[in-house]
């Protein structure tokens, strides 16, 4: 029964990965491999940014809300745009369309982050006998996630890779790029300063990966007109 | 930065190259998969310390509860009639427990799954006053019936005994829910699981039991010949109750014991000095196997030269001494002995005795109670001594004899219930009484061991060897030949007398003890099987409508001409 349970939250946590890659035309063009090097530049990503965490922030003892640990940390975080942007600019891919490149970016990044941060978690927690809400939160997080990185992707790809864009569109774009970096640390602060459960933070995180999901899709369509 | 540029680099050169990492980073998280699966985390709700009932066979029978492992759904009171609780673990606190239900049980040999039953902790501390008093009375009847009705039946599923704290009641208050809601927990319904994880029970193999003797010689004039006539003065040590880890008899008989020792003390002081030694050489005697018809004193008697045990002239057993002072025991004590109170050696110590208790204000009383030789039982302490002819006499707040594994300083016997400033009294009146009987002082008015002298009977160290019995379970078959308890005792006893001497016996035959007395109990809330699926249907569905979404979407993206005519066929592909 346990297992039982661990199965369920490994499909809720990884499933919607594997859907997106079938379900789009990524599974068409064969983009594993663009995946697969944007996972690993997750992993350089991530290497660094513990690095950097470790080396600039104070561990505190209780989990009070610091404005200024908090300021670091954001500024850590955007280290994870770094990574991306070295991702989408400098790898090398096969002829790959723009489309085609920051889903697969996106979808590896997202995949990398998911494996790092919850599985090893699920296994030891999700298959103990004692049942916890915790895991399938945890699961709804990883979707929330993957559409967040997908659309930070396509915003990144907007910024670094399209050279004619509208110019009033600009920065909006910038906007949503800077506000989709900030997430992690916006369900910080409502977790800690503001003392929000599990579930109220997940549906903010469910309802404002959508919200900015729908930006993003209609800033990149809106891109994609002059074409 | 450095290290991500390096590895992309490397991940990105040269197709083989890509392959091998790819096939170590495999191989590096297959290791540690494997590494995590072998660690088994104990991650339940709550570990609870649980105390189990006494498992044992008593010439071939078994008796006591016959399981110590426990796997099953929490459930409790009450229950729909005819409810089939073979496979519910059964929560209940003592307070609450209806014995008759269990006692149904018991007779019927219905099954349980398990049974917890929750003692109240420190006895209602938290309450006051009368409450208090009214409360503590309803749960000792309780807990002497059940004790005895537990060890006298054979029970083939686990009991185990636990402590009300917070964290099972709140446990409680969940179940009770839960069960209120017409949904008793069962495998289908989810709620909460309790494991107790144990290997059957074993035999102990050959109990033992020790005796422990120290003497105080008395003085001999010279150019007597004769031995010095011997006082003895006997207490039994080990206890017998439902929990083995639980029983600590304070009462029964640690007031005994911690009078004996303090007799012992404030001898020695009288001894050390050659103008104050005695022409009585004292005997003290901390014999094990009492709730066994005190085969632990039989043996002990027996291992003495015929000689020594003619030179005793009588000796005093002390048992169950410790809460009399009250209204429940008409502060009154008793002097049980087996031959007829007229006869002079009886009639002697019964003076003396009732003297003393006069000049310090206690009530004696005298019962007897015949030997019959053929039974084999054998209630009080004296009686071992009148069977190998040695006059005897047990001084006890009982009025009448316990029957067997009765009043052994059980569940209830704690350090709660024993008083003392009753021990105190009784050193007093022991003391004096021999003190008076030595010296020859019979009848007179002399307060030998006077409040506030040098001889004084010392109320700390009464306190302090109290604390320290009532926090030591002692059942004789779980002491082992080298148990600090045992090692103490006889520490304590070679400071105030000498030739202190361990005795070593096995317990006669009948008696056969399983081990495992302490396990910790896990607590799981768990989710229900109906749950799984309900997750896992919603799940599919989820995965399935994303699939469709996305598909209808992208691929509109792509190509505007298939938007509404590939993805029926993919569906039916990936289905």
């Amino acid at each position: 029964m346990t297992v039982f349970h661990f199965f369920n939250c490994a499909l809720l946590t990884f499933g919607p990965h594997a859907v997106y890659y079938s379900a789009t035309p990524l599974s068409e063009y064969d983009t594993i491999g663009t995946s697969v090097k944007a996972a690993l530049v997750y992993l350089g990503t991530a290497l660094v940014k513990l690095v950097c965490l470790a080396t600039f922030l104070k561990v505190s003892e209780n989990d009070t809300f610091d404005p200024y640990q908090e300021l670091l940390k954001v500024l850590i975080g955007f280290i994870d745009v770094a990574g991306l942007y070295f991702a989408l600019t400098q790898l090398t891919h096969r002829n790959i369309s723009q489309n085609h490149k920051f889903q697969a970016v996106g979808l590896g990044w997202a995949f990398a982050d998911s494996v790092l941060h919850r599985l090893a978690p699920l296994w030891v927690g999700a298959r103990g006998l004692e049942f916890t809400w915790e895991y399938i939160f945890q699961g709804l997080e990883a979707n929330a996630n993957l559409v967040m990185n997908l659309s930070l992707a396509a915003l990144g790809s907007l910024m670094w890779l399209r050279k004619n864009k509208p110019r009033t569109l600009v920065p909006i774009i910038y906007a949503c790029a800077v506000i989709l970096a900030t997430m992690p640390s916006i369900t910080c602060y409502l977790r800690r300063a503001l003392e929000w459960h599990t579930p109220k933070v997940v549906g903010f995180e469910l309802v404002s990966s959508l919200v900015m999901a729908l930006i993003s899709w209609q800033l990149f369509s809106a891109c994609q007109k002059p074409i | 930065m450095a290290a991500a540029w390096g590895r992309t680099r490397r991940g990105g050169g040269g197709g083989g190259g890509g392959g091998e990492v790819a096939e170590s980073i495999y191989a590096v998280v297959a290791l540690v998969l494997v590494l995590v699966a072998c660690v088994e985390l104990g991650d339940a709700a709550a570990a609870v310390d649980v105390y189990r009932l006494i498992q044992y066979d008593l010439a071939g029978a078994p008796l006591g509860s016959r399981l110590a492992a426990l796997n099953h759904h929490a459930g409790a009171f009450p229950f729909a009639a005819g409810a089939d609780l073979s496979r519910t673990a059964v929560i209940v606190p003592i307070r609450d427990l209806d014995l008759s239900f269990l006692r149904d049980y018991i007779a019927n040999k219905r099954p349980l799954g398990g049974l917890l039953l929750l003692l109240p902790q420190k006895i209602s501390d938290k309450l006051g006053g009368e409450q208090k008093n009214d409360d503590s009375g309803l749960v000792k009847k309780i807990l002497v019936e059940l004790e005895q009705l537990l060890i006298h039946a054979e029970i083939p599923y686990p009991v185990y005994f636990a402590f009300e704290d917070e964290k099972i009641e709140a446990l409680l208050m969940d179940v009770r829910k839960g069960d209120s809601a017409g949904q008793p927990s069962t495998a289908t319904t989810g709620g909460y699981k309790f494991i107790v994880s144990l290997p059957e029970p074993k035999k102990l193999s050959s109990p033992t039991i020790s005796n422990i003797q120290g003497w105080l010689p008395g003085l001999k004039e010279e150019g007597d010949a004769n031995q010095l006539p011997t006082i003895a003065i006997v207490a039994n040590y080990d206890t017998f109750g439902a929990a083995p880890a639980l029983s600590v008899g304070s009462d029964s008989n640690g007031s005994g014991v911690v009078a004996l020792l303090e007799i012992a003390r404030l001898f020695s002081r009288l001894y050390s000095n050659p103008k104050t030694r005695g022409k009585y050489n004292l005997l003290f005697g901390l014999t094990s196997g009492g709730p066994y018809n005190y085969n632990g004193t039989y043996k002990w008697l027996r291992s003495f030269d015929q000689r020594v045990r003619e030179s005793i002239e009588y000796a005093i057993c002390l048992n169950s001494i410790g809460s009399w002072n009250n209204e429940s025991w008409n502060n009154e004590l008793w002097i049980h002995v087996s031959k007829p109170p007229e006869n002079p050696y009886i009639k002697q110590i019964y003076e003396t005795f009732s003297d003393v208790a006069k000049d310090i204000g206690v009530s004696i009383g005298v019962k007897h109670k015949k030997i019959n030789v053929s039974n084999p039982r054998v209630a009080w302490e004296h009686e071992q001594f009148s069977r190998f002819r040695v006059t005897a006499a047990t001084l006890s707040e009982l009025p009448v004899a316990p029957e067997f594994l009765e009043s052994t300083g059980g569940l209830y016997d704690t350090r709660k219930s024993t008083d003392e400033k009753a021990i105190y009294r009784s050193v007093k009146l022991v003391a004096e009484s021999i003190a008076k009987h030595i010296y020859g002082h019979e009848g007179r008015n002399i307060d030998i061991f006077a409040d506030n002298s040098s001889l004084a009977v010392n109320p700390y160290y009464i306190t302090s060897w109290l604390d320290l019995l009532s926090q030591t379970p002692r059942v004789a078959p779980f002491l082992s030949k080298n148990d600090p308890f045992i090692a103490a005792l006889k520490k304590e006893l070679s400071d105030h007398t000498v030739e202190v001497h361990v005795q070593h016996e096995s317990l006669d035959g009948i008696f056969t003890f399983y081990d495992t007395t302490k396990a910790t109990l896990n607590v799981y809330q768990v989710a229900s099987v109906t749950f799984d699926l309900l997750f896992l249907l919603v799940l599919g569905s989820y995965l399935i409508i994303l699939f469709s979404f996305l598909v209808i979407t992208t691929r509109g993206l792509d190509d505007l001409i298939n938007i509404f005519r590939r993805p029926p066929s993919r569906k039916a592909k990936a289905a």
